[in-house]
């Protein structure tokens, strides 16, 4: 690399963030101009330039994810993606390492329940480099026997690794309990069974019948030209050959009947960490944004409902929260906190009781005030970088949603109204059909819980797998 | 997961690392950072930047758990938490509730070496923001039933990131062990008993000690001129009157005169091992040669520690290096999990060999190029937000003593050589330097007994 460029590279980058316009008072934060074109082989490609900072960004999502991954064998997905960077048809696992941290490049790809994320960040002058790097990986994988051992043998220690903190897996217990044998139930990295079932072959025919052109969303923003990118765009990825995969389907499950509780015994926990809740919803539900507004005031913020309940007002916790983790089909949502094992049912109780207050009061033109105020105030950071770009446009585009959700958010979210509230928190907010999973000190909360649920299941954090319990391998 | 941040609410954010990342080759001094230095000695830093209408505001106070004493350990975290609890005009409560409600978020942490407030805010907001800062600094008030619910907050904060995680836990155990004299021994978050046990009193003392205007430094990156911002500051801040810093840390921890070991039984499905080595304070010579050195040994997986434990000899889960930005001596440390069935000692000789290898010979050329390179686009990665720069920008002022050495790190990394980086292995990285702190699954343990 050569050291004057990098200077005035630094240089301009200097210059620019000071010449930069101010934003016109009173204009809605809008994306930044982008195209949209379609390879010949069907790779679907969307193009944002973004100057004032020397990187380039890719994110790009392979339209299936670990809900596709067969049952037993959770984790395929993911394992199949983290090893597209260890060996390829023209790189060892090492060299690859070596080439991309040369340029101090990154490339990360893992699996999510809905699809397969990808994603490169380099610098700008390193474009070829870093394009035929991404390439290399995304087309030519070639899944060495040896590189496939380690992957799946350190996948099951980092399962392992995980349970020792019950912050970190508390979500896959709760999805699991929630969902059942549904796909968003199991866990996306896998368990300790599932992973020691996948062999090389399941993963080759993974990759084989999943990452095709016609099935993959590419996202490049940052500092490039657009036409000498699509160019560079048609001699790189324009080479995978073209191919259609049928669309991963997920059915809607159905949301939870009842009261259950599931608790998942740590003998050493000193500190219960519970979550609350039902199915929620789907990314592009048409009530999307007025749930975002009664979830900032519920539990999206620290002055919100659950944290000034379980923190502020009692200091039973050191966070509450609440989330609706949206998706192609309804994903869970939850609340969210933890406290000491004297004060488990002191504080459930007390989430409970903000959640009925929420259905019974709804809530206050100035609590409408002040959310949207927030929601509105916070939003221009989080599409700041091309980093941020490139995954939200994409994201957009696989969710069937469009630049809308960014130019018409402040419209949006200001025409929500106490009614429209009143209607979100009955249709998406449960009351009485409730779910909890609970990580704790079995012997010191276990009876205190069990008035929660007329159904209680139980099993220890170091039994293998999550919930459902895994069957015993063949 | 391993650099642990103790504040307001659970962020991870910048580590000595980060800091370093963000040297870059650089002669250019026209970075637009404008600076007054207010009547009663705070310093201002300002960088306009008008591509989203959003502002960051820091303010680092030099003052952090080495200022503490014993008995009341914990107790810059703690005040940390209580800052938001009410002052004058804003009262208990009112400061979250009238920021958020103008578009406004807010957070806090607490190192060894200061306290560091963060508000994220529209540019709206902006005169408001001046307002409530300037009604805490002066005016903060001690309300019983508040300190009561806060210290329940606090002790749950260190249930989460102590108690209930080893990573955590076994740090704490290393610094108290690896420090026998410097106040580096004790916990940001402070022992239990400490947190169960200070007064009001040793609150009210805290404040007067450590919260003077010229105890503090204010960075402002965004939707702002820096004429605007100072004369907020001029009628916010500057009628604040000041008083006497925190008196100076005198204890110099004594050298390290053989390795110091000690094991934590704990329930745990892997074990860990954490290695500590006294190195430099931040401001000193050595750290640019630190920085590269860090670079070839952990950066990346072509790092010479990921080869050899995670990839080759498939010992290790992860392996990374941390330091903080700190004021005085401290540590860098090295944390890796065996994986399952490997004996951590073998992790622990695996990370000497490679040790031994930088001290026995220079690093390549492209080993060294390499390290330059991941600096730029750090820097570029980390100054690409109004965020990220007014936290670089403050880090640097503070801990380096001037924003400026952001530029000047470029010649001095340039300045690094192959065998500074192995001058910096040998000198730092012995084994009388070292203190190994091993948690070792309690059930296992058991069974081998």
């Amino acid at each position: 690399m050569t050291r004057a460029r990098n200077e005035l590279r630094l240089l301009a980058f200097l210059m620019l963030l000071f010449l930069l316009c101010p934003a016109a008072p009173g204009q809605s934060l809008r994306l930044p101009p982008h195209e949209k074109f379609v390879l010949k082989n069907g790779l679907t490609v969307l193009l944002l330039e973004k100057r004032g900072v020397p990187l380039i960004s890719i994110f790009a999502i392979v339209k299936t994810g670990a809900a596709a991954d067969p049952t037993g064998e959770e984790g395929l997905a993911s394992v199949t993606a983290a090893l597209l960077r260890k060996g390829t048809k023209n790189r060892t696992a090492q060299q690859f390492s070596a080439d991309l941290d040369y340029i101090g490049g990154s490339f990360s790809a893992d699996a999510g329940a809905d699809f397969t994320a990808i994603s490169a960040e380099f610098l700008t002058k390193d474009l070829a480099r870093g394009l035929e790097l991404f390439s290399d990986a995304v087309l030519h994988p070639t899944f060495p026997q040896s590189e496939t051992d380690k992957i799946l043998a350190q996948s099951l220690d980092g399962v392992k690794a995980a349970k020792d903190e019950p912050n970190s897996v508390l979500g896959l217990y709760y999805a699991g309990y929630l969902y059942g044998a549904h796909s968003y139930g199991r866990p996306s990295d896998g368990d300790e069974v599932s992973l020691k079932r996948i062999q090389r072959d399941a993963i080759t025919k993974c990759y084989e019948a999943n990452y095709a052109p016609g099935d993959t969303i590419l996202g490049v923003a940052g500092e490039f030209d657009a036409a000498e990118m699509r160019k560079k765009l048609e001699e790189t990825l324009g080479a995978w050959p073209a191919r259609s995969v049928p669309n991963m389907a997920i059915p809607a499950a159905a949301p939870a009947k009842g009261k259950k509780l599931l608790l998942i015994d740590k003998p050493d926990a000193t500190q219960t960490y519970f979550a609350i809740g039902n199915i929620g919803t789907a990314a592009n539900d048409p009530d999307r944004v007025a749930i975002r507004v009664v979830n900032t005031i519920f539990g999206g913020r620290f002055t919100s409902e659950l944290n000034e309940a379980l923190r502020v007002e009692s200091g039973y916790t050191y966070g509450a929260s609440s989330f609706f983790d949206s998706r192609k089909a309804p994903g869970p949502f939850g609340i969210f906190s933890f406290t000491k094992n004297e004060t488990t049912t002191p504080a459930i109780d007390l989430a409970l009781q903000v959640l009925e207050k929420l259905h019974k009061n709804g809530v206050t033109e100035e609590q409408l005030k002040s959310a949207k105020s927030y929601i509105k105030g916070q939003f221009p950071p989080t599409i700041e970088t091309s980093g941020q770009l490139a995954r939200r446009i994409v994201v957009n585009e696989f969710y069937g949603l469009n630049d809308d959700e960014v130019n018409q958010l402040e419209a949006r979210v200001d025409a929500v109204t106490p009614a429209i509230a009143k209607q979100v928190i009955e249709k998406h907010f449960p009351l009485d059909n409730l779910v909890f999973v609970l990580i704790g000190k079995a012997s010191a909360v276990g009876p205190a819980v069990k008035k929660y649920a007329d159904k209680v299941d139980g099993r220890s954090i170091t039994e293998p797998g999550f919930w459902p319990p895994p069957a015993a391998p063949k | 997961m391993k650099t642990i941040r103790y504040g307001r609410t659970a962020l991870l954010l910048l580590c000595a690392w980060g800091l370093a990342s963000s040297e870059v080759r650089a002669q250019s001094q026209e970075f637009p950072v404008t600076t007054r230095t207010l009547k009663n000695g705070m310093k201002v830093l300002v960088q306009p930047d008008h591509s989203i209408p959003n502002v960051a505001l820091y303010i680092f106070y030099r003052i952090g758990s080495r200022n503490e004493r014993p008995g009341t350990t914990g107790l810059s975290h703690f005040f940390e938490h209580m800052m938001f609890n009410g002052a004058k005009k804003y009262g208990p409560g009112d400061l979250d509730k009238v920021m958020e409600a103008n578009g406004g978020s807010n957070n806090a942490y607490t190192t060894q070496n200061v306290t560091v407030y963060q508000d994220w805010f529209p540019r709206s907001a902006l005169s408001l923001i001046y307002d409530i800062e300037s009604d805490r600094i002066r005016d903060l008030t001690f309300d019983p039933k508040k300190i009561a619910s806060e210290r329940e907050v606090v002790a749950s904060e260190r249930r989460l990131s102590v108690d209930n995680n080893n990573f955590g836990l076994l740090d704490e155990q290393l610094w108290a062990s690896a420090f026998i004299a410097h106040t580096y021994q004790w916990p940001v978050l402070g022992w239990m008993s400490d947190i169960e046990h200070w007064t009001m009193d040793d609150l009210k003392h805290h404040f007067e000690m450590g919260y003077s205007p010229g105890n503090a430094t204010m960075v402002v990156v965004g939707d702002v001129s820096s004429e605007e911002i100072f004369q907020l500051c001029e009628k916010y801040i500057e009628p604040i009157p000041t008083h006497a810093p925190p008196p100076p840390v005198t204890t110099v921890e004594p050298e390290q005169l053989g390795e110091r070991r000690l094991v934590v039984h704990k329930p745990a499905e892997l074990p860990i091992v954490m290695i500590g080595y006294h190195v430099s304070e931040t401001n000193n010579a050595d750290f640019y040669a630190l920085n590269i050195l860090r670079s070839v040994l952990f950066q990346g997986e072509s790092s010479r520690m990921y080869q050899r434990l995670v990839d080759k000899d498939q010992l290790a889960l992860d392996v990374s290096a941390d330091v903080e930005p700190a004021f005085d001596p401290t540590l860098a440390i090295i944390t890796a999990q065996p994986r399952q069935g490997v004996d951590p000692q073998a992790c622990e000789k695996a990370i000497y060999e490679e040790l031994e290898k930088v001290k026995g010979a220079p690093i390549s050329d492209q080993e060294l190029e390499k390290a330059k390179n991941n600096r730029l686009v750090e820097f570029y990665r980390q100054m690409r937000t109004i965020n990220g720069r007014a936290n670089t920008i403050g880090t640097y002022e503070v801990f380096m003593g001037d924003y400026h050495k952001l530029f000047d790190a470029a010649k001095s990394y340039s300045a690094v050589t192959k065998e500074d980086v192995e001058r910096v292995a040998k000198k730092y990285f012995g084994a009388n330097n070292r203190t190994v702190a091993t948690l070792l699954p309690a059930d296992e343990e058991k069974a081998k007994q």
